[in-house]
């Protein structure tokens, strides 16, 4: 089921069209990652979706709501914790989330919620004595206190150290596993690889791709590269033969080979039967990085399908 | 309802935290009488210059105005700037409730502490310095809080546009010291000359001043002053809430 539903979005500001075109749709229940260069449109779209930004033309439906129209029922629905949003510096921890919660008809037990988010000994801190990661977590919770069923999360990782990063992804993942649709914005590959079940990658404001991580680094080929060191010489075992290898390589005592599909397989496979060792044995797979990088550098439409054109 | 008063809660509470904004907005002008009451000489004695009031009794109103005016162009723009600058107001917009909530917390806020600072110091007026008792209760109290709610306008207008605490502050302090100027609160209006005077009177604190005087010392303050404050508040604050940038 649709939760949330874009259709042929358009917004522009001064004459640049911010968003050129955009449709997508969110299922029910996934993590929906929204990547792209600074720029792209990406935080336009969702402010758009939650009715903080009127779109020039185009349809949004967010649970059967229209965002401009229904404003406080969306917002009561869907929770946002905003990029470079802040709260008032001698806010109290507890104070604010009591103060969140006041403002939804069903709000979530406020106490339970900073428990979840491992604040719950931050109660009495104000907001600024807070570290990044805590002042994030809070922002997320502030998002999360109405109890919505979609919870669009903007940057949410952006300034904050691996170790914070890292935990703010298991509060992610907690989330979703409480039954709300996510909706990432976010500009950190990693991230979105590691969380996202579906991927838009965004450029001047078209969904220049639309797919699982995996497809999308399959998309770009999914190269994968083997390096080794044979204990014995390779030529005439017939690497090259095997379908899925592309190029093999040598530098030196070392083997490079190159290939897609299941080429670590049918490498490795071949070496066992000819009773070689490959020592020192390094495998590089492409990574979402690689497939963003190669998709973004691409002119948009030239040689990626996008859902919709495919639709 | 809930959500208005957990916002006036909790910004109240921010209020307080605030050591600047509580000294100069609760504090000071009742401060200011008393300093000026205990160190100046002569100053609680009848003065030929001003018509024989005690340069206290024409100084009491004025520093009425001096509290207002600090609360209303000092104190609640910059809070306004910041609430945009760092996203707030944004964020208020993301949830079921108006932003415009916010604003009226604050107004109610701002408006208690103008309260309670006016009360002080009359209190140490009549206390302190044997000043009467405001003669014309209900007129003094109506010229206050018209008073109260010109000035307010006026830094709700700066505060619905600024984009930031600090240009908020520098229009906010641009605008005070003028306004202070034409309170008397360097060159009271009785010794203003007539042509100041006239444009004293067509300030909000100006016409507040005057107004807060003829009620304290027995006179029914004149409708003109009380019109120019209306006036202020109502053109102001309405121009300041359609005007009102919520993000």
């Amino acid at each position: 089921m649709h939760v949330i539903e874009v259709q042929d979005l358009v917004k522009s500001y001064g004459g640049v069209r911010v968003v050129d075109d955009l449709s997508f749709s969110v299922e029910e229940g996934e993590i929906y990652g929204i990547v792209g260069p600074n720029g792209a449109g990406k935080t336009t779209t969702v402010e758009s979706i939650v009715g903080l930004r009127t779109p020039d033309s185009g349809h949004i439906d967010v649970l059967g709501l229209d965002p401009m129209a229904d404003h406080y029922e969306v917002a009561e629905q869907v929770g946002m914790q905003l990029q470079e949003s802040r709260l008032q510096d001698k806010i109290r921890v507890g104070e604010a989330i009591e103060l969140y919660s006041s403002f939804y008809r069903a709000p979530r037990d406020w106490r339970e919620l900073l428990d979840l988010l491992g604040l719950s000994d931050k109660v009495d801190k104000p907001y600024k004595d807070l570290s990044g990661g805590q002042k994030q977590r809070l922002s997320v919770a502030v998002a999360l206190i109405g109890a919505p069923r979609i919870a669009i999360l903007d940057e949410l990782t952006t300034g904050l150290d691996p170790q914070a990063r890292r935990d703010t992804w298991g509060i992610v993942d907690t989330i979703r596993d409480d039954g709300v649709t996510v909706v990432l914005v976010t500009h950190f590959m990693e991230e979105a690889e590691r969380l996202c079940d579906r991927i838009m990658v965004v450029d001047e404001g078209r969904a220049i791709a639309i797919d699982t991580p995996a497809g999308l680094v399959e998309r770009v080929g999914g190269d994968q590269t083997l390096r080794f060191r044979p204990s014995e010489p390779i030529d005439g075992i017939g690497l090259e033969e095997l379908p899925e290898v592309d190029t093999v390589t040598l530098h030196g005592g070392h083997v490079v080979v190159s290939g897609h599909g299941n080429v670590v397989h049918a490498v490795t496979a071949l070496l066992a039967q000819r009773r070689i060792i490959a020592h020192e044995l390094r495998i590089d797979q492409a990574t979402l990085e690689d497939a963003y990088l190669e998709i973004t550098a691409t002119p948009p439409g030239a040689a990626f399908t996008t859902e919709r054109e495919a639709s | 309802m809930a959500a208005t008063m957990q916002l006036t809660k909790v910004e109240g509470r921010l209020f307080v935290r605030d050591p600047i904004a509580l000294f100069f907005g609760l504090v000071f002008p009742g401060l200011l009488l008393v300093l000026l009451g205990a160190f100046f000489p002569g100053f609680t004695d009848p003065s030929p210059d001003l018509g024989g009031a005690s340069y206290l009794e024409v100084y009491a109103p004025i520093a009425l105005a001096l509290g207002l005016a600090t609360l209303g162009l000092v104190t609640l723009p910059p809070i306004l700037g910041g609430y945009r600058q760092f996203g707030i107001l944004r964020r208020l917009r993301t949830t079921p409730v108006h932003p415009s909530r916010l604003l009226s917390a604050q107004l109610t806020v701002h408006m208690a502490v103008a309260v309670v600072a006016g009360a002080a110091a009359v209190l140490v007026a009549i206390i302190g310095f044997d000043v009467a008792v405001p003669e014309l209760p209900v007129w003094f109290l109506l010229s206050f809080l018209l008073a109260a709610a010109s000035v307010f306008a006026l830094g709700l207008l700066v505060g619905a546009r600024a984009r930031s605490s600090v240009s908020a502050q520098a229009i906010g302090m641009g605008i005070y010291f003028p306004m202070l100027f034409f309170a008397g609160v360097w060159v009271p209006r009785t010794i203003m000359s007539d042509g100041l005077r006239t444009v004293s009177d067509l300030t909000p604190l100006g016409s507040a001043v005057q107004a807060m005087e003829d009620s304290w010392f027995g006179t029914t303050p004149s409708l003109e002053n009380l019109v120019v404050m209306a006036i202020w508040a109502l053109v102001l604050g309405g121009i300041a809430v359609r005007m009102f940038r919520w993000d």
